[in-house]
């Protein structure tokens, strides 16, 4: 555009070969000369015209990115936070009720021992010809066989329940791919953003961010594929550290 | 069956406390009190007369490792036999938990007979101390 000489100069030619053109009579001169000031005038406003629709594109584009990072930040993020909220309430119940039926089951293997025991005891007794204990056995054998068909059944029904409860996998697992899935929305809309802005106001909002978490406070678990250059693989691992350490001392 | 040795365990998860409660109990040992951070704990230690503590190592509130530290800088409780019992697995963290006085580093998950190890090894060392 800054070559372009200021309006009206700028058409000089074209209305002197149309004034040509009028003068002498020449229609089909008339004609040409008319469509090349035309364009002439054209070539002037397309410059503007492109800025213009560029603009309003953006404007557009960011207005659709801001609206759904609106509802996202409105609404859907909120409610993935309750969605986490409630696998962690499901995975702490399972694991309650998990440990509530084991407990269960616990006294009854132990009683089942004990009864094994005295059964043993009066057998022995038996061999060894103690009649006071061995008499002792049909009773025994009697409470033993009645205490361990009623005691398979709670174990029987205990095992069935534990399998239930491991039912929450499936709600969870559910559960954790839709936040997954609004993750990766987030990442795109908000990426959107950042290429509109063309990085200047983005830049500096990262810039403000934490540059890195606080490992004093603790990271959480290692997650397998996800970057932890120095984490150790397992116990083994730790061990040979702590005795190395012990004998740097 | 029982055995006179007085257990705290901090850990902000439930199960997790109860996990380890059990795993003790099925060892013998019955005297066992529960707290879910840091802050809980501390003032837990101070009061009572404990003779382990296993803490986790990250809890809202007072993470596992300012637990230690402080541990270690009060004078009635800075001999305290003191396990982390975390997943966090850096190797700087480790040094720094051992740094900071740890006892013992048992890394979740872990098994039964990894805590009975730990656990042995810490009561030998502070029978011996």
């Amino acid at each position: 555009m800054a070559t372009m000489p200021p309006e009206p100069e700028r058409y000089r030619d074209q209305v002197a070969a149309l004034q040509c053109a009028l003068d002498s009579g020449d229609a089909a001169g008339f004609r040409l000369a008319f469509d090349a000031l035309s364009a002439q005038m054209d070539v002037g406003l397309l410059p503007e015209l492109k800025r213009i629709t560029a603009t309003a594109q953006s404007a557009l584009a960011r207005f659709s990115a801001e609206a759904r990072l609106d509802t996202l930040a409105g609404h859907e993020v909120p409610d993935a936070r309750k969605r986490l909220t409630h696998v962690v309430n499901l995975t702490d119940e399972a694991a309650h009720r998990t440990m509530d039926l084991v407990d269960g089951c616990g006294p009854l293997v132990d009683e089942a021992a004990r009864g094994s025991a005295m059964l043993l005891e009066s057998w022995d007794a038996y061999g060894d010809r103690d009649l006071a204990i061995a008499s002792l056995w049909p009773e025994r054998a009697a409470m033993f066989l009645e205490r361990t068909r009623a005691d398979s059944d709670v174990l029987r029904s205990n095992l069935s329940e534990l399998l239930l409860a491991q039912g929450y996998q499936d709600i969870t697992g559910q559960i954790i791919r839709s936040v997954i899935a609004l993750v990766d929305e987030l990442e795109n809309v908000l990426g959107k953003l950042v290429q509109i802005a063309d990085g200047n106001e983005v830049t500096s909002l990262v810039r403000s961010l934490p540059a890195k978490p606080d490992w004093e406070r603790g990271l959480g678990p290692q997650v397998a594929g996800i970057e932890s250059t120095d984490a150790m693989s397992g116990q083994d691992d730790i061990d040979a550290l702590l005795s190395q350490m012990a004998a740097g001392k | 069956m029982s055995n006179p040795v007085k257990f705290l365990v901090v850990d902000d998860f439930s199960t997790m406390r109860r996990i380890v409660k059990n795993l003790l109990q099925e060892l013998g040992y019955n005297d066992i009190t529960e707290a879910d951070d840091g802050n809980t704990a501390l003032p837990l230690l101070k009061a009572g007369s404990f003779d382990v503590l296993i803490t986790d190592w990250n809890m809202p509130g007072m993470p596992g490792i300012d637990l230690l530290k402080a541990v270690r800088a009060d004078a009635k409780l800075a001999k305290l036999p003191v396990l982390m019992l975390t997943a966090e697995a850096k190797r700087e963290q480790i040094v720094e938990a051992v740094q900071a006085g740890a006892s013992g580093y048992v890394i979740k998950p872990f098994t039964a007979v990894t805590l009975k190890e730990k656990l042995d090894k810490m009561l030998a060392s502070r029978a011996a101390a």
